[in-house]
């Protein structure tokens, strides 16, 4: 994979989330509403300057055809501009606002991820974007999946049920001081280990909750990204690969798709502090930290990540706003955003956030 | 309180099979189980491409099976309806004997105890099978496979199609202004929305689920609602001559206009037309709307139709989109 010979520096400048919630009475257009009006007050400009928007959204999680057209009014589609949309989760929207930056020509762009996943249920929505031939005629859902995969972590010894106990007392713990958190508390590790399997080898402890919730970010290129912030987060890499949609032909217990997109990145050029990690089930964890080459001294999903609340199509593109918060608030140099989709960790999305020297 | 609505969306799929695929679905009415050669490997369920070099495969097909080991299990204790079993059972990732990959599919173990990793399974086929992954109803513990009685045999003709239905139920909250914008419309009353910053007028068909100024990208909300003209101008039409989809009760071609309230920003899209013949339809028609009343006194727009006036002379208005 070659490097562009000269790229654009881009910074993220602003951003804003949702509350997180089990269910809103808003509608995504109005989640978006609040959302694209908190981060552009966050970078100091309005909508009238924002030149690129991309939205990640997904019609079956919404239950509406062409959803996406509709939130385009809470952009701010007067007078006219640059808008695209992916069916993904944000993160791989504000993939593409930094590639448009890339071009040279603009200097801001806007990306947001949205989604009501309490509109129904999460497993009879998942199969619908699985193969159609060999996945979806079974209902195989995330909950499938994932108990699959964590099952063969299990088996191989690479983690235990106790070590995934653990993640979910930690993160959980950590959530505490998160404002955006939907699941945060104390919990004792013996106790949850004594709970049924909801899906074996996985108990609830081991799921995210079901969140509905929106997240913007606001990017600018190089002076103009100076010109709005005294503490620009700069995108030094950004890199997303994806494997075989079929679990059954991949090897399980690692990700090689998680490992391309960190080398492509540059992630292991120097020393990442923090990493924000979209891990919707705690057996993630330990098989991301090591695909990605995080060690023991980097701390991962200080904001309880996705197991605290999980916006499906925004979840992604907060683990950037977390990363992002990390350096402009909290002094951390390097930081690493990843996001996924698809199967058992099929596609995967790594961004390195770095501050001002 | 908000209201919410619920509603079923299907999902009808046919989906063509392709060469490969094709052929692994029709071995399944056969009762045999097939993958295809990528190299040293076999991969099973067959794939037309290789899946770490996307390399197209050649056609050759390898049996496997009947038999297989599992290599991961999970237990569904509360299957969802789209399940292909409606009790407790296992979803397995099985290595079929003769393959290099794992195939998804149900385990009916009855009970979690009876799982483990490295288990033998073999398929308990269906009895009438179509071409189809759920001509195998599902694995069952041990080497021999199931056959149902009454077996009405392989299919006749290769299976070059297959059926998906899947179907979703969605509750999604009504806006506060949609449901002004009905309940006006039950009394005989056009109902809108007008901006507070730029003063545009915007039609309850539009903003009654949209509830935002769209230029101002300013939320909107019942405080806002404005009562609206009955008469306007039909900007733009189709003529649609009808298929027969699911749903669709016309059987003859029927126009669908839009609509300019005088006053009013935005147009009432997709209208029907009262007492206009399709010939006469066309961008500046003068027209009003036409109410009939239903079950206990309540009002329905049933469409416009011409007011008598001349035609509105402007060649632009056909510009419009809402």
């Amino acid at each position: 994979m070659t490097q562009p010979a000269a790229r654009q520096p881009v910074a993220i400048v602003g951003w804003a989330r949702t509350p997180m919630l089990r269910r809103t009475d808003k509608t995504e257009a109005h989640l978006l509403f609040d959302v694209v009006t908190g981060a552009t007050e966050d970078a100091g400009i309005t909508r009238a300057d924002v030149d690129f928007s991309c939205a990640g959204s997904c019609d079956y999680v919404a239950g509406q055809a062409f959803s996406f057209v509709q939130n385009i009014d809470a952009v701010g589609a007067w007078p006219p501009k640059r808008d695209s949309h992916v069916e993904m989760d944000g993160a791989w929207a504000l993939y593409e606002a930094w590639v448009r930056l890339q071009l040279g020509d603009i200097d801001v762009a806007i990306a947001m991820g949205s989604g009501r996943s309490s509109t129904a249920d999460p497993a009879t929505i998942y199969p619908m974007e699985m193969d159609p031939y060999y996945l979806a005629p079974l209902g195989a859902d995330a909950l499938t999946f994932a108990a699959l995969q964590a099952r063969v972590l299990l088996d191989a010894g690479l983690v235990t049920e106790r070590q995934l106990a653990e993640v979910a007392a930690r993160t959980r713990g950590d959530a505490r001081t998160n404002p955006y958190a939907q699941v945060s508390g104390e919990y004792d590790v013996d106790a949850l280990l004594e709970e049924e399997y909801v899906r074996a080898p996985l108990r609830r402890h081991d799921l995210a909750p079901i969140t509905d919730g929106a997240a913007a970010v606001v990017i600018a290129r190089g002076d103009r990204a100076r010109e709005l912030t005294d503490h620009p987060v700069w995108i030094t890499g950004f890199a997303h690969s994806a494997e075989a949609h079929q679990p059954g032909v991949r090897d399980l217990r690692t990700s090689a798709s998680a490992r391309r997109a960190a080398k492509a990145a540059g992630a292991d050029t120097a020393p990442i502090e923090v990493a924000e990690l979209q891990t919707a089930f705690t057996h993630e964890e330990p098989l991301l930290a090591a695909a990605l080459g995080l060690g023991p001294e980097v701390a991962l999903n200080p904001s309880g990540g996705p197991l605290a609340a999980n916006p499906v199509m925004a979840t992604g593109l907060i683990r950037v706003i977390e990363a992002a918060q990390q350096i402009r608030d909290h002094g951390t140099q390097r930081a690493l955003a990843h996001a996924t989709s698809g199967p058992c960790l099929q596609q995967n999305l790594v961004a390195v956030l770095e501050g001002d020297r | 309180m908000t209201t919410y609505v619920t509603s079923t969306v299907r999902f009808p799929y046919k989906r063509s099979l392709g060469p490969v695929i094709g052929h692994f679905m029709t071995e399944l009415t056969h009762q045999r189980l097939v993958g295809i050669r990528s190299g040293e490997r076999v991969i099973v369920p067959p794939l037309e491409w290789d899946p770490d070099t996307a390399q197209a495969l050649a056609p050759d097909f390898v049996e496997v099976g009947p038999a297989g080991t599992v290599r991961s299990w999970t237990w569904v204790a509360q299957p969802s309806a789209q399940h292909p079993l409606d009790r407790p059972f296992a979803f397995a990732l099985i290595e079929l004997d003769g393959a290099s990959t794992a195939l998804l599919h149900a385990v009916d173990a009855g009970d979690i105890a009876a799982m483990a990793t490295g288990m033998r399974v073999a398929p308990r086929w269906r009895a009438e099978r179509v071409g189809h992954l759920t001509d195998i109803e599902a694995f069952v513990p041990g080497e021999q496979p199931v056959a149902p009685a009454g077996d009405t045999g392989p299919a006749a003709e290769p299976v070059t199609m297959m059926n998906y239905d899947a179907s979703i139920t969605y509750t999604t909250p009504v806006p506060a202004t949609q449901q002004l914008v009905l309940r006006a419309a039950a009394e005989g009353r056009l109902t809108g929305l007008r901006c507070p910053t730029c003063g545009r007028v915007y039609s309850g068909a539009y903003t009654g689920l949209q509830n935002a100024c769209p230029v101002c990208a300013l939320p909107l909300g019942t405080e806002h609602a404005v009562d609206l003209p009955e008469t306007g101008t039909i900007t733009n039409y189709t003529i649609i001559t009808p298929v027969q989809y699911p749903g669709q009760t016309e059987t003859e071609p029927f126009a669908r206009v839009h609509v300019l309230l005088d006053d009013v920003d935005s147009v009432m899209a997709y209208q029907p037309v009262v007492d206009l013949p399709n010939a006469d339809v066309r961008p500046g028609v003068r027209v009003r709307a036409v109410w009939t009343t239903g079950e206990e006194g309540r009002q329905e727009l049933a469409g416009w139709t011409p007011t008598g006036e001349p035609d509105l002379d402007d060649p632009s208005i056909v510009n419009r989109i809402f």
